[in-house]
């Protein structure tokens, strides 16, 4: 007689983690009553959150509901909006990234981005992919020649690519590009990566081979994806906030945001309903 | 939170939702006139109704495979969440429970084809006790469906404790009677079948109960006791 129910698993990552209550050790990024203003409009008001380490973590929301500004408050890209103001904290391994002394571009190293137009510099794909190193001095080209290959693979495009590195990258397919600015932001090795929209500009089959590969680099870092596609959120997240008019409404682990929802705002915007 | 099925943005949704709904009670509304004229065929000894019960099964059979296409075809095309998911896997589980009340229907029909002695009348008409009783539970449970109204589903999961004394009771006195005219009980074993059906429909109209409760309130109460959901999930 079976005495011990089998354990089931209701996560994509095997566990559920107490979203407020993250240990240290487990969180990459903390927002701590976070307000940012562009001029006297407020776009986000008392923002508070714990990201997990290691894991996806999706922003959801209607357009202006701030979650774009929010992934942008993460490696400090407001900074270059004059009329943008910013109070409280974002603590990356529990320092806080807006403090003074902190250098912002040796942040955005740690922290890198994508955005929703594939933006690959007009260069060579291997040339693409070494930029950041570059700018940081280094010049062997065994050790290039190892970041470019292991960049690629990891970004899921290598065997596409491998035999024309030295290649124009606006040869490639949109979908390839996206997958090459990846490969160029995980081959100064961040800490977090932040993809806003990364697929809204392709098909659905390179959105799938992207979102495959969202997967797999969460072993490696902390992703941050901003999508206006549920579906997306849905499939390659661990964990889903839902930000309505500048606030977080809801923050939760993705099976339970997508089956049971807490706040009434959230079940209307996933099931497409008007409030 | 309160679970209106119209309100989405997009008007088709809401009437391929709605739509789905009215065919699942006009399922379940089949269902229970079957059950009760089943139960009219065993009490009056009526052949014919017991026929027709037989015979119109497969209308219920259709129903199910047409709601299924249905949910199939919302859950391809409208990637349906929260409570629009909820609600579409209610219905499948649903109907599947409604079908087998359907077939378990044709089975307590047959009692109707024999003929019973005198004595064996009383054990009918303790029958037809227990049937109405189920029948009251298989239109309270459909009611709460219909209205997706907790409280009465909750009440139906209860009732299924009643209907499963009334089993056991009848079980005993079926045994009993065997005992004492043992050339008897081929023809006993048929009412023994009904009986076991009935119970199993009341165990069915409690399966239901129990996705309308998942649907309002997002919660898998399946092997949950009774205090614990009163107690967690009814007050939430």
């Amino acid at each position: 007689m079976i005495t011990v129910a089998p354990e089931v698993s209701n996560s994509t990552s095997g566990l559920k983690l107490d979203l407020e209550n993250l240990m240290p050790e487990q969180t990459a990024l903390e927002i701590k009553n976070l307000d940012l203003f562009y001029g006297d409009k407020q776009a986000l008001s008392n923002v508070n959150m714990k990201i997990p380490k290691g894991q996806v973590t999706a922003f959801i929301g209607p357009s202006g509901c701030g979650k774009s500004t929010l992934l942008r408050c993460i490696n400090r890209m407001n900074d270059l909006v004059d009329i943008c103001r910013i109070e409280g904290e974002i603590q990356l391994h529990g320092e806080n990234i807006y403090d003074k002394q902190v250098d912002v571009a040796a942040l955005r190293r740690k922290v890198g981005m994508v955005f929703q137009r594939p933006n690959p510099f007009p260069k060579s794909i291997y040339e693409n992919v070494v930029y950041g190193l570059r700018l940081q001095g280094v010049k062997e080209k065994r050790h290039l020649d190892e970041v470019v290959e292991k960049s690629l693979r990891s970004a899921a495009i290598w065997d596409e690519v491998k035999d024309r590195l030295h290649d124009s990258a606006f040869g490639l397919s949109g979908g390839q590009q996206q997958r090459l600015v990846i490969a160029r932001s995980i081959a100064i090795e961040p800490e977090v990566l932040l993809l806003d929209e990364p697929t809204s500009a392709l098909d659905p089959i390179s959105t799938l081979v992207i979102e495959e590969l969202i997967g797999d680099l969460k072993d490696k870092f902390t992703v941050v994806i901003v999508t206006h596609n549920m579906q997306q959120a849905a499939r390659v997240s661990d964990q889903t906030a839902f930000m309505y008019m500048g606030e977080l409404i809801e923050y939760s682990d993705t099976n339970t945001l997508f089956t049971t929802p807490a706040k009434k705002k959230t079940e209307d915007y996933i099931t497409g309903r008007y409030g | 939170m309160e679970h209106n099925l119209s309100k989405h943005i997009s008007g088709k949704f809401n009437q391929d939702l709605e739509n789905v709904r009215n065919h699942v009670l006009a399922m379940g509304g089949l269902v229970e006139q079957q059950l009760n004229s089943a139960l009219d065929a065993v009490s009056s000894g009526d052949s014919d109704l017991a026929k027709k019960v037989e015979k119109d099964d497969y209308k219920v059979n259709a129903m199910e495979v047409s709601i299924d296409e249905e949910c199939t075809r919302i859950i391809a095309k409208r990637q349906p969440a929260a409570s629009d998911l909820r609600l579409v896997v209610a219905i499948a589980k649903t109907i599947a429970d409604l079908e087998r009340i359907g077939d378990e229907v044709r089975r307590i029909a047959q009692v109707a084809l024999d003929s019973f002695s005198k004595e064996q009348q009383d054990l009918l008409v303790m029958i037809d006790n227990m049937g109405r009783l189920v029948s009251k539970m298989l239109h309270d449970v459909l009611d709460a469906f219909a209205r997706m109204d907790v409280d009465a589903a909750f009440k139906v999961h209860k009732e299924d404790a009643k209907v499963n004394r009334e089993y056991e009771a009848l079980i005993r006195q079926i045994m009993t009677y065997m005992m004492e005219d043992p050339r008897s009980i081929p023809k006993i074993m048929a009412l023994v079948w009904s009986v076991r059906s009935l119970e199993r429909i009341g165990d069915r109209c409690q399966n239901i109960a129990e996705y309308v409760i998942y649907f309002v309130k997002g919660k898998d109460i399946r092997h949950t006791s009774q205090e614990d959901i009163e107690k967690d999930i009814l007050k939430m």
